[in-house]
């Protein structure tokens, strides 16, 4: 396959997404300008200008009406996707570090980093109406993690019920949002998680942790159903929606530097089979660590963003999907 | 058909005007046969002019209505100048890249093929016999006792192994040999061929008297691990000692290398005596008993 490689960031990237249709992808960096490109052929639709620090954090609505981003300088910002213009804002006390739209489109989530002062915090405010009174509005729950461990990673469970945490030890967590009460809390992983993506159902929650594995977790119970390792830390994680597979992406460790071809990276997205646990497949390309990995809705392509500052699209060949795994 | 070869090769930089005072000609953008071609000019860094074709193909695709309406928005943000299409700064086509399949079944066989084959490819540079141009010294050839069928039926014997070990090894594969396929570098003890258990002296087995060859007049480049693919592949190697000069390293010409089985060691002798390595001739025989040690 012959990746395109989008070329819009100068320093890490943070995050990549897919919005629901799969014909754009965003993604956002160290540097202060989320893209939106066309994931047909990477054309860079545009910028979003406005944040004055790392964005941690993106996502778009189901419409695509919308674009959602958190940003280190302590700003939740809301976008029209299609003009770039910001819609609205809201200031928290510290970095925000993660933002997910809920399923139907009215409520957000986002969370807070943790400072000396300030514990982190789970917000849910609702979006219906963004406007210039946006920054002003209460929040519908707010949920401190006072001496706990900070949320590193959230997604948005059954139906807009819940919300499931992912936390800087390891622990997972389930809150109810009618009550704010913490409902359930797994501690499968040994450190950080890194990331949490749901399948393309909402069924399962496959989260990338720094203790080198992935799991993979029953969305509703939180029960690890299956684990991924690998030698390195696990960035980012992600299910395909339409065969047995997961993609992970990571790679914090010492680089072996004797590499021959420069000129293809040696960073490498592993492919495993979902039920059997084994790798079956890795793609090259990266110069530095996978941060982030989507799928696209079809499945036929994936997009990876690296520390290397670049969002490589691929396209896989007929042999992905001709490869049966033999049991 | 031959072309007059006093026809001058003139460099297309030549041919084309000066347009602007750099001395480049414009861009261009030319639309055929459904590909949109885009010519640019420019200077680089020695002051040379170079040309860039991209070529790009125009594909019609049907989409729900919501997505081809996006396709129309107009660009923001920084990409407000853009012209319509991919701006080569943001989006570049990389390298060729395809995705490595790993599986656990592939990967005895290929450990255990690929000995073999460098091995193969590394003889046949060597020596060439100007008989029947295989790899052995032409001394009177014909197919002086060559590797050949030993190989043949070595290949023989690994088709019918591949049979049992994909039930066994894609159970539990070693996650380690996944791990390392894409490392070219395997460890002497690790290598197919190759003495896993160390070469410890202090083993409470008693090295195998009686199947032990010495091989002699070894070349002064030689190494165990050479030693190891050569003779591993007759059978499974219990030990190897190369006499080696202590200060360089390098071989003294003589070897011993003992056998888990007799029936390889005969084979050896019988196969290797007289084989070519290096530049040299090698000897191999049974080795005295009192000489193993």
């Amino acid at each position: 396959m012959k990746p395109l490689m989008l070329h819009g960031h100068e320093r890490s990237i943070t995050q990549i997404k897919y919005n629901r249709d799969g014909d754009l992808l965003f993604s956002s960096a160290k540097d202060n300008h989320p893209c939106v490109w066309y994931s047909i052929n990477g054309e860079r639709l545009g910028t979003y200008e406005g944040h004055q620090g790392v964005v941690w954090a993106i996502d778009v609505d189901w419409e695509t009406k919308r674009f959602m981003s958190g940003a280190g300088d302590n700003m939740l910002m809301i976008w029209d996707v299609q003009t770039g213009k910001a819609l609205g804002k809201i200031e928290a006390k510290t970095s925000v570090r993660t933002c997910n739209f809920s399923y139907s489109g009215n409520m957000a989530l986002y969370s807070t980093d943790s400072t000396m002062g300030n514990p982190s915090e789970i917000f849910i405010i609702d979006v219906r109406t963004v406007d210039s009174s946006f920054s002003t509005n209460d929040p519908i729950l707010q949920i401190p993690l006072t001496n706990a461990p900070k949320a590193t990673s959230m997604v948005w469970g059954n139906l807009d019920e819940v919300v499931i945490s992912g936390h800087d030890n390891g622990d997972l967590a389930q809150w109810d949002l009618r009550t704010g009460k913490k409902i359930n809390l797994v501690s499968e992983h040994a450190k950080s998680i890194n990331d949490m993506q749901l399948s393309k159902d909402g069924g399962f929650l496959i989260t990338a942790s720094r203790d080198c594995t992935a799991k993979l977790f029953d969305a509703d119970t939180l029960e690890c159903l299956k684990t991924y390792k690998t030698e390195r830390p696990v960035n980012s994680a992600a299910i395909s929606p339409i065969l047995d597979h997961v993609v992970l992406g990571g790679g914090q460790d010492a680089m072996d530097v004797t590499t021959t071809s420069t000129r293809v990276g040696k960073f490498d997205a592993r492919f495993f089979h979902l039920v059997f646990e084994e790798e079956f497949g890795r793609v090259k390309g990266h110069f530095g660590p996978i941060n982030s990995l989507a799928f696209h809705p079809d499945g036929k392509t994936y997009a990876s963003g690296g520390e290397d500052g670049y969002v490589r699209l691929h396209q896989f060949d007929p042999s992905y999907f001709d490869f049966k795994f033999d049991y | 058909m031959p072309v007059a070869d006093n026809e001058v090769k003139s460099s297309w930089a030549d041919d084309v005007e000066d347009i602007d005072g750099l001395g480049l000609p414009p861009n261009t953008e030319e639309y055929k046969n459904g590909l949109k071609i885009i010519t640019e000019y420019g200077l680089d860094d020695d002051n040379r002019k170079f040309k860039v074709v991209r070529t790009y193909k125009i594909e019609k695709r049907y989409v729900a209505k919501a997505i081809a309406q996006r396709k129309s928005w107009p660009k923001f943000g920084l990409s407000k100048e853009d012209k319509p299409g991919p701006n080569p700064a943001t989006t570049i086509v990389s390298e060729d890249v395809s995705m490595q399949f790993i599986t656990n079944k592939e990967d005895p066989d290929n450990k255990e093929d690929d000995p073999l084959m460098k091995l193969k490819s590394m003889q046949k540079g060597v020596v060439k016999c100007r008989i029947c141009k295989e790899d052995h010294w032409t001394t009177q050839c014909p197919y002086k006792d060559t590797l050949l069928p030993v190989q043949e039926a070595l290949n023989k014997a690994e088709e019918k192994k591949v049979g049992p070990p994909p039930a066994a090894a894609a159970a539990g594969g070693p996650q380690a040999k996944g791990g390392k396929e894409g490392s070219a570098y395997v460890a002497p003890a690790l290598r197919d061929g190759g003495n896993r258990k160390g070469e410890t002296m202090a083993m409470g087995r008693r090295t195998d008297e009686g199947c032990t060859v010495r091989v002699t007049n070894l070349s002064e480049n030689a190494r165990d691990s050479d030693l190891n693919d050569l003779f591993g592949k007759i059978g499974e190697i219990s030990r190897i000692f190369l006499s080696k000069d202590k200060n360089t390293g390098q071989s003294r010409g003589f070897a011993f290398v003992s056998y888990k089985r007799k029936e390889d060691a005969e084979r050896a002798i019988k196969t290797l005596n007289g084989f070519g390595y290096d530049h040299l001739i090698l000897t191999v025989e049974w080795s005295k008993p009192s000489g193993t040690q």
